[in-house]
C-alpha cells in the first residue's frame, strides 16, 4: 500500500537509513557470531601442548623485506594479485620471488613430464 | 496508369510505415549514444556483458513505429515486463549469490560495518539531488548509484523513478566498471604509507555448518525485517544456499552460469529500451550521471574513513584499504584493494580481507533500499 513518505528531509533520511543499516548489520555480526557459537563442527580448541614433550628450538627468524616479484612482460598485475592471493589461501607465508609464462608448445609427452615433475616436489 | 497509381500509393504507405518518416534528431543522437556505448563495452570493454545489451536495447528504442511498446504483446514488451515487475534484480541475485563466497565475511564479521560505512554515498547524492530539485523518491533513486550495485539501482529506481530507470542504470554500470580509475585516488589521499603497509592476519576457517546455516539465518532475519527487499535478499542467500549445500551442484552451476547469462542479456536490454530519446536526453540525465559520480566517491570515502577508524580501535589490525571495497562492485572493488596494497607493500595479500566488506556492500545497499523504501514508497 503506498502512502506519503514520512519525511523530505534529506539529512532525516540519511540519519534514519544509517542507523538502519548500522543496526541491521551490527544485528548481522551477531548472528554469525552466534553461528559460529552453536557450530557444532568447529574443531575445538587443541589443549596446550606441555612443555617437556617437545623441546623448544630456537628458529632464527630471516624474513627479509618483502619485494615485488620479478614478472615476465605480458602478465597483467591482477593475475600477480591472483596467483599471489591463491599462494597465500592455501597457507603458504612465502612470497611469489618471480612469475613466468610457461611455454605451452610442444608435445603432449612434454606437458605431461612436466606435470610429472611438479607432482613429484 | 492504374498500376503506376497503386504503386505510387504502395511506396507512400511503406514510406509512412517506416522508421525513417518518424525519425527525429533526438532518434538520432540516441542511436549515436548507443554506439559509443557499444564501443565502451565491445572495444574498452568496461563491463561489456551489462553494457553491451542495454547500448544495442537503446539503438532498438529509438527506431520510431517498432509497435515494441504498443497494444499487442511481442518479445521486447515481454522482456521490459521483467523489469517493470521487478522480475530480473533478484534473479540476477539468484546468480551473484552462487557465484559468492561469504567464508571471508563469516570469518571476520566486523567487515560488515565496512558495508554499511560505505552507504554514506547513496545518501550525500541523495541530499545533493534534492538540492538540485529532485523529489525525494527521484534522489533516493539516485542516490543508490553509490551503493555501486546495478540489481539493486535498477530495483529501487522501477520502484521510486521508473522514469529515470536509463540514466540510473548507464550511470550505476558505468561507474561500476570504472571502479579500478575512481577509486585508487581517492584510496591514496585518505590513507598514509604506514597505513596502505598493514599486513592483516590470515582469516580463522569456516565451517561447511556456518556457510550453510548463515544464508538462512540471514534471510529470515532481514525479510522479516524489511520485507520490500525480501524478493532480493531472498534469491541472493537462495543462490548461496545452492553453491554450499554441496548437492545442488546443478542448481548451483544453473543459476552461476546459464541462469545470470540469460537473465543478464534481458535485463540489459531491457534496461537499454527504457532509453528512448524523450526520456533520456534531458538535463536531469546529465546531472543523475554527476551525481552518481558524487555517490560513488562518497561511498569509497565512507568505507575508508570507517576502515582508518577500525585501523585505530583494533591497534593497526585492519588494512584501511579493505574499507573501499564495502561499495558492492563485486568483485572489482575487492580487487583495487588488493593492487593498492600490493602496490604500497609487494607480497601483501588483501584480496581476501577484503571481499569480507565487498559482500557487506552487496547486503548493505539492499539494506538502504529496503529501508528507503519502506520510508517513502
Amino acid at each position: 500500500m503506498e502512502h506519503s513518505p514520512v519525511t523530505t528531509n534529506p539529512l532525516i533520511i540519511m540519519l534514519i537509513n544509517m542507523t538502519v543499516v548500522f543496526i541491521v548489520l551490527v544485528a548481522l555480526i551477531y548472528l554469525i557470531k552466534l553461528i559460529h557459537f552453536f557450530d557444532p563442527t568447529k574443531e575445538k580448541p587443541k589443549p596446550e601442548v606441555a612443555e617437556e614433550d617437545e623441546p623448544l628450538v630456537a628458529v632464527k627468524s630471516s624474513s627479509p623485506a618483502p619485494v615485488a616479484p620479478a614478472v615476465e612482460e605480458g602478465i597483467n598485475p591482477e593475475v600477480i594479485a591472483a596467483i599471489s592471493a591463491a599462494i597465500a589461501a592455501y597457507g603458504f607465508a612465502g612470497q611469489v620471488k618471480a612469475v613466468h609464462i610457461l611455454n605451452h608448445e610442444g608435445t603432449p609427452w612434454r606437458a605431461s613430464a612436466k606435470f610429472n615433475n611438479l607432482q613429484r616436489k | 496508369m492504374e498500376a503506376l497509381n497503386a504503386f505510387s500509393v504502395s511506396l507512400q504507405a511503406v514510406w509512412n510505415d517506416s522508421g525513417f518518416s518518424a525519425f527525429t534528431m533526438g532518434n538520432g543522437i540516441m542511436i549515436l549514444v548507443g554506439l559509443v556505448l557499444l564501443y565502451m563495452a565491445f572495444v574498452k570493454e568496461f563491463e561489456p556483458l551489462l553494457l553491451g545489451p542495454i547500448a544495442f536495447g537503446c539503438i532498438l528504442a529509438n527506431f520510431p513505429n517498432t509497435g515494441f511498446f504498443g497494444e499487442e504483446m511481442n518479445v521486447m514488451k515481454a522482456i521490459n515486463y521483467g523489469i517493470t515487475y521487478e522480475i530480473f534484480p533478484p534473479l540476477i541475485f539468484l546468480g551473484i549469490g552462487a557465484m559468492t563466497d561469504f567464508s571471508p565475511l563469516l570469518a571476520r564479521p566486523s567487515t560488515l560495518l565496512l558495508g554499511a560505512a560505505a552507504q554514506i554515498g547513496v545518501f550525500v547524492a541523495l541530499g545533493g539531488a534534492m538540492l538540485v530539485g529532485f523529489d525525494v523518491h527521484e534522489a533516493a533513486a539516485i542516490g543508490i548509484i553509490g551503493g555501486a550495485d546495478g540489481p539493486t539501482s535498477i530495483y529501487l529506481s522501477t520502484k521510486l523513478a521508473p522514469h529515470l530507470l536509463g540514466a540510473i542504470a548507464v550511470a550505476a554500470y558505468s561507474y561500476m566498471s570504472l571502479v579500478p580509475l575512481i577509486q585508487p585516488p581517492i584510496m591514496k589521499l585518505m590513507t598514509t604509507q604506514k597505513e596502505r603497509e598493514i599486513v592483516m592476519k590470515e582469516l580463522r576457517p569456516v565451517t561447511k555448518f556456518e556457510r550453510v546455516v548463515f544464508p538462512i539465518v540471514s534471510t529470515i532475519f532481514i525479510s522479516l525485517l524489511l520485507p520490500p527487499i525480501a524478493a532480493l535478499l531472498g534469491c541472493l542467500m537462495l543462490g548461496n544456499l545452492f553453491r554450499e549445500s554441496g548437492v545442488t551442484d546443478r542448481l548451483s552451476d544453473t543459476a552461476q552460469n546459464a541462469l545470470i547469462n540469460i537473465v543478464t542479456i534481458f535485463l540489459g536490454t531491457g534496461t537499454g529500451m527504457t532509453m528512448s530519446a524523450e526520456s533520456f536526453l534531458r538535463t536531469d540525465t546529465l546531472l543523475i550521471i554527476g551525481l552518481g559520480l558524487v555517490a560513488f566517491m562518497g561511498g569509497t570515502a565512507g568505507g575508508l574513513i570507517f576502515g582508518k577508524i577500525m585501523c585505530k580501535f583494533t591497534g593497526g589490525a585492519i588494512n584501511p584499504l579493505i574499507g573501499s571495497a564495502g561499495v558492492s562492485a563485486v568483485p572489482m572493488a575487492a580487487r583495487v584493494s588488493q593492487l593498492v596494497g600490493m602496490k604500497a607493500k609487494p607480497g601483501n595479500y588483501l584480496l581476501m580481507h577484503a571481499m569480507g566488506p565487498n559482500v557487506a556492500g552487496v547486503i548493505g545497499t539492499a539494506v538502504a533500499a529496503g529501508t528507503m523504501l519502506a520510508m517513502l514508497k
